[in-house]
């Protein structure tokens, strides 16, 4: 083939003690489709961010179109060509579609802005495309898949040569990913290159012309996708074979903690109905998007309901709040540490404290000092760094951060534990003494439920697997039978 | 932490400045520290520092409250409307606080049950409430009020230059001191302010917090509105025109960061407290009274410039000292966030994390 | 008209203007003194400098942003006019305008500097400069009233002339706001401001200026204040310490009634207008019905908490309708 469109090599990055990018590389051709491939922390997004021109290589080289690729600068990126399509757009929602395109540099005729021509070459792009929406609209409350296609064609108005779509297809309906891949392939035909960034293997096979697997910050191989297949693509992704990493602590399972019965959220997720017992740690799989995070949401009364029931060691919840879960004895780790879990300025006494401050008080005032020794306490537990309890939660590292998250939903003594992506973004010896954490909490009793993407963590830690797609409980695999062809078939719905 | 390092040396400075001003103003002056002098400025302040303290709470958890200047008058109006119809001073009373408690809790009805900002509403009240005022007296004050109920705004407490007015004011202190930096629900407001959806997360009712702490506003305007009555000896519709932006500026002034999780109520005191010197010494050098707004206007600017200023310098120091440490995960760069912003899909719920 | 010009209409200004006409035709069937278009004539008076100032304001709204300080510039403005006319026998127009423009940007340069690129929020700070200018203004203008037959004549003459019937002030307000429309519909200026309001972290990554534009949107609006007192100065021949007190919600009020929403993003100085006219003509409607006038101001704080809310309603609604569109079966 001709001079690649992208040719990266050699490409490292390093943030803090975490090497994202470890002598990466990736080659985009002239009217190709590639998917980029990898699990969560891979490197795929520092890859990503660094062509959108919001990082800069430590060390590596990037050539578009045999030219050295300028980095650090997003608007300098999109000069030179390159486009992202981010999983959830954002679009001006008072501003109409075709403004929506041309914000910034609206097309102008005898000094003023020229509304027809704006909305005329708008219609064209839509037209080139098949999208069929009107730019005269407004962009608000448009659909993440049509916020989807209006950055696109922004990207075109822009003549972007390289387009990359970073897991677009994420929250999205079937009948949407069927347009989004429909438009990469035109896309593709139309000369360009396209970078496709997705979990759902089935939509990799259906659009790329090759693939490029990247795991743990470098690319472990690159193929032209007739040459392979899921298994092979899996092999690739997770690299090693579940080894005993994963210090599983023998539970008696015992009764039934949590009970749910044809929960249904309206747009989130559908008719679910599983239990988890005294003992027991019961993993929610599936892809990003697919309602996992919404259902132990609603469990832990952050998000309502439609129908279906919550029932804790036999007591159905009703009129359901966080503060009534917590007194019901449900604890939620969430998803996001920074932003739901922990309060970033306050201390990590305050932190720790603060889902327990009820026990601490005397005559209505919270007592400092037990507070303090709670906090220490728990930092013993689970042999937290840090340097004093008064200090902000925000100068700790990510993983000692998730250990105070964890401390302060503990300390309420909780008989089920939801947490939502564990060991997200943390390093290594941290998640494997989260693992033994959440493991000798289930072997004295609690019952535990975990929501994680991270394929070896949920095989290695569950008793058992619930596997969801698009809102719907689709699978349930026991420990015994867990494999992660499984679970990444189910996830994906992909004949494997 | 460096804010909390900041926000120490901040209410320090202010209790400094406050004595500073005490000592100079009696030193140059001759009547400035007479108990008449202080009698006086303690009542002039009182309805301020009554209405701070709420303000206070609600700027803690990054909401706010324009009414409270409307609500405090038609407290007022509806007393004096009440002592008219009823002559019975203590139902009037009764109605002016019970007045006040109703525009608070529709304030915060609008705000938390249709998720309406706090500023926008409660522009909208202030000319609502100060509207009502007019309905309610016309353009001619009441003021037949009896003497023994009008005589507390400047008699003194037996025994002492203090004015009795000062007793709401000191009950007032205490309970706000406690509630804010001893209790439970003062470490709910820090927590919301801080960060409202981990707060949620925590099981904290945000909105019901936020719902009591409107309807905690309107009782204190409505205390308030009852000693302004007293001072004034009157129900005026036009009274404490453009209160509400002294108490905003006194509490800023006082140290509450007006991005929210931050304050305390010492520093409102001392805040209000130094307004009101001040006020009182420009007055004794011979200042026209009208142009001691000027005080108040500097002080709300230096207010958040200079904390504004210090963190820049403090954070273009910190950045030449020594790189920023990375968290495990890639840190999202300046000027991301493509995740948490998607206006235009307003249909999705757009805090959703996906999982 | 331009397509897009049309829509923007469509949408937000035109419930208020029919509101405003069915107002207007209820007063006149039921109060026959109304008809004469004197009540109209009144109506557009006083509505003019509301209107005027609520240009400037809707471009700060439209970003999100607020300034409450025009009220003490516009004072300030209307007395240093006149109390140098009173001290120099007269004042040119010239004279006037230059005294209107450097108070009003120099107001409006503090308020930008400090919103803009010190990032610091617009209600605080025009808070603070409400109260600095209106403090330096009773300072300077203590005790002393400037009274008609101080003023020069082409004053009283702006303030009571009309053309073909309409008043001169109401003209001088239209021209502004239909300029400013334009400005905001038709250039680049205009539309970064929408966007900046309508979602800004993302205006700042398709490359718009955001901080510039704060900062010459605000130093706009001090200027626009700043004629604003000579409006003041022209509708009561009359200036003192107290010029102007107060119509800083009015402006506030005139732009969300008129569909500049508080949120940010929507909305026109024309709206606007109708929402200054609105205001006034349910005062005039009020009395012309014989309701106390009491019942004037609270009419006009309830009628703008509405507006305000339903804004909120009528977006809850369709996010509603779209969950529930979601919802359909795959």
């Amino acid at each position: 083939m001709a001079q690649p469109l992208l040719r990266i090599s050699d490409a490292s990055k390093r943030f803090g003690g975490v090497q994202a990018l470890d002598r990466a590389s990736l080659v985009v051709h002239e009217g190709e489709v590639v998917g980029l491939l990898g699990e969560n922390g891979a490197g795929k997004s520092t890859l990503v961010k660094t062509l959108a021109g919001l990082h800069q290589l430590d060390a590596g080289v990037i050539e578009l179109d045999g030219r050295s690729f300028r980095q650090g600068n997003p608007r300098l990126a999109r000069e030179q060509g390159v486009a992202i399509i981010y999983q959830e757009p954002s679009l001006f929602p008072d501003l109409t579609l075709a403004e929506n395109v041309f914000v910034g540099r609206q097309p102008k005729s005898g000094g003023r802005v020229d509304w027809s021509q704006m909305r005329a070459r708008t219609a064209s792009l839509f037209a080139d495309l098949g999208i069929d929406l009107d730019p005269g609209r407004l962009a608000r409350g448009l659909s993440i898949a049509d916020q989807q296609m209006v950055e696109i064609v922004k990207a075109l108005s822009l003549d972007a040569r390289l387009i990359i779509m970073d897991e677009p297809s994420a929250a999205l309906t079937n009948a949407e990913v069927e347009r989004l891949l429909g438009v990469a392939r035109r896309l593709r035909d139309q000369g360009r290159g396209v970078i496709y960034i997705s979990h759902r293997l089935e939509e990799v096979f259906q659009v790329c012309d090759s693939v490029t697997v990247m795991r743990d910050g470098a690319t472990v191989a690159s193929a032209p996708i007739a040459e392979v297949d899921t298994a092979q693509i899996v092999r690739w992704m997770v690299g090693r074979e579940i080894t005993e990493m994963f210090p599983k602590v023998p539970a008696q399972i015992g009764e039934v903690i949590l009970s749910v019965e044809g929960l249904s959220s309206t747009g989130e997720f559908h008719d679910i109905s599983f239990e988890v017992r005294r003992g027991e740690i019961v993993a929610l799989a599936g892809l990003v998007g697919s309602g996992r995070s919404e259902v132990v949401r609603a469990i832990f009364g952050i998000d309502p309901i439609t129908s279906g029931t919550i029932t804790m060691a036999g007591t159905r919840l009703s009129r359901h709040t966080p503060s009534r879960a917590m007194a019901a004895g449900i604890s939620l780790v969430p998803e996001d540490r920074r932003l739901q879990g922990l309060l970033m300025p306050a201390s990590i006494a305050h932190n720790t404290a603060l889902t327990v401050l009820r026990r601490l008080r005397r005559a209505g005032l919270v007592r400092i000092g037990a507070e303090r020794r709670l906090a220490e306490e728990w930092a013993t537990t689970l042999r937290l760094r840090y340097a004093s309890i008064d200090d902000p939660v925000e100068r700790l590292s990510g993983g000692n951060q998730q250990k105070v998250v964890l401390s302060k939903w503990l300390a309420t003594s909780p008989r089920l534990l939801i947490v939502d992506e564990p060991t997200r973004g943390i390093d290594v010896g941290t998640k494997a003494e989260v693992h033994r954490l959440l493991s000798e909490q289930a072997a004295a009793g609690m019952a535990v439920l975990m929501v994680s993407s991270d394929l070896p963590e949920v095989l290695g830690m569950a008793d058992r697997i619930l596997v969801m797609r698009e809102g719907r409980l689709v699978d349930e695999i026991s420990r015994a039978d867990a494999t992660q062809e499984r679970v990444m078939t189910a996830a994906a719905g992909a004949a494997a | 932490m460096s804010r909390g390092a900041f926000r120490l040396s901040w209410d320090k400075s202010i209790l400094l400045l406050l004595i500073l001003l005490v000592l100079f103003g009696g030193m140059n002056n001759e009547y400035f520290a007479t108990g008449d002098n202080v009698n006086f400025i303690l009542g002039d302040i009182s309805e301020i520092m009554l209405i701070a303290f709420p303000m206070a709470l609600l700027i803690i958890v990054k909401e706010i409250d324009l009414s409270v200047a409307s609500s405090l008058t038609l407290a007022s109006a509806l007393c004096g409307v009440t002592w008219q119809a009823t002559g019975s001073i203590w139902v009037a009373v009764l109605a002016g606080i019970m007045t006040g408690v109703a525009c608070g809790l529709l304030n915060g009805l609008l705000v938390t049950r249709l998720g309406l900002s706090s500023l926008a509403v409660t522009i909208g009240t202030l000319a609502l409430y100060r509207g009502l005022c007019y309905v309610a007296l016309g353009d001619t004050p009441i003021a037949d009020f009896p003497t023994e109920f009008t005589d507390l705004g400047y008699t003194p407490i037996a025994g002492t230059f203090l004015p009795w007015v000062v007793v709401p004011m000191v009950v007032a202190g205490i309970v706000f001191w406690y509630v804010l930096h001893g209790t439970r629900f003062g470490r709910w407001l820090f927590a919301i302010g801080q960060g409202d959806e981990a707060a949620e997360f925590s099981g904290i009712p945000v909105l019901r917090v936020k719902l009591w702490l409107f309807i905690l506003t309107g009782l204190m305007c409505g205390i308030a509105g009852i000693g302004y009555t007293v001072r004034f000896a009157s129900s005026s519709p036009d009274g404490a025109l453009g209160f509400e932006l002294l108490v905003i500026a006194a509490v800023l002034f006082g140290g509450v960061a007006i991005a929210g999780g931050v304050g305390t109520i010492w520093g409102v005191i001392a805040a209000v407290l130094i307004w009101g010197f001040s006020q009182s010494y420009l007055q004794l050098i011979g200042w026209d009274a009208n142009a001691l707004v000027i005080v108040s206007g500097v002080l709300l600017l230096l207010s958040v410039t200079i904390p504004r200023l210090l963190g820049a310098l403090r954070e273009s120091v910190a950045q030449r000292t020594f790189r920023p440490k990375g968290t495990e995960g890639a840190p999202p760069p300046p000027g991301e966030g493509v995740a948490e912003h998607s206006p235009a899909g307003a249909g999705h719920d757009q805090g959703s994390h996906r999982g | 008209m331009s397509g897009g010009l049309s829509r923007v209409a469509r949408l937000r200004e035109v419930p208020v203007l029919s509101a405003l006409i069915v107002l207007l035709l209820l007063t006149a069937i039921l109060n026959p003194a109304f008809r004469g278009g004197e009540g109209l004539k009144a109506i557009l008076i006083e509505s003019a400098l509301i209107a005027f100032l609520a240009a400037g304001q809707a471009n700060l709204i439209i970003m999100r942003h607020i300034d409450l300080s025009v009220s003490s510039t516009a004072g300030l403005v209307s007395f240093l006019i006149g109390n140098t006319s009173m001290n120099n026998m007269g004042i040119s127009v010239p004279q006037s305008l230059m005294i209107a423009v450097a108070v009003g940007a120099a107001v409006g340069i503090v308020n930008g500097a400090l919103v803009a690129y010190l990032k610091l929020p617009s209600l605080v700070v025009t808070i603070g400069t409400l109260y600095l200018v209106r403090g330096i203004f009773n300072y300077l203008a203590g005790g002393v009233t400037v009274t008609a037959d101080a003023l020069p004549g082409w004053v009283a003459a702006i303030g009571s002339g009309s053309i073909l019937g309409v008043p001169d002030l109401f003209v001088i307000a239209l021209i502004l706001c239909v300029l400013m429309t334009i400005v905001q519909t038709s250039t680049r200026w205009g539309r970064d401001l929408y966007a900046i309001g309508s979602n800004p972290p993302a205006a700042a990554r398709v490359g718009i200026p955001v901080a510039h534009r704060e900062f010459a949107a605000f130093v706009l609006n001090g200027i626009i204040a700043g004629l604003a007192g000579m409006l003041l100065l022209f509708r009561f021949s009359f200036a003192d310490a107290t010029a102007g007190l107060g119509i800083e919600l009015y402006v506030v009020a005139a732009c969300v009634i008129g569909g500049v929403a508080i949120a940010g993003g929507v909305g026109t100085a024309m709206g606007a207008l109708i929402g200054a006219v609105l205001l006034q003509a349910i005062t005039f409607a009020l009395g012309a019905l014989g309701v106390s006038q009491f019942w004037q101001q609270a009419v006009a704080g309830a009628l703008l908490v509405l507006a305000i809310a339903f804004d909120r309603i009528v977006a809850l609604r369709s996010t509603q309708r779209i969950n529930r569109l979601a919802e359909a079966p795959v």
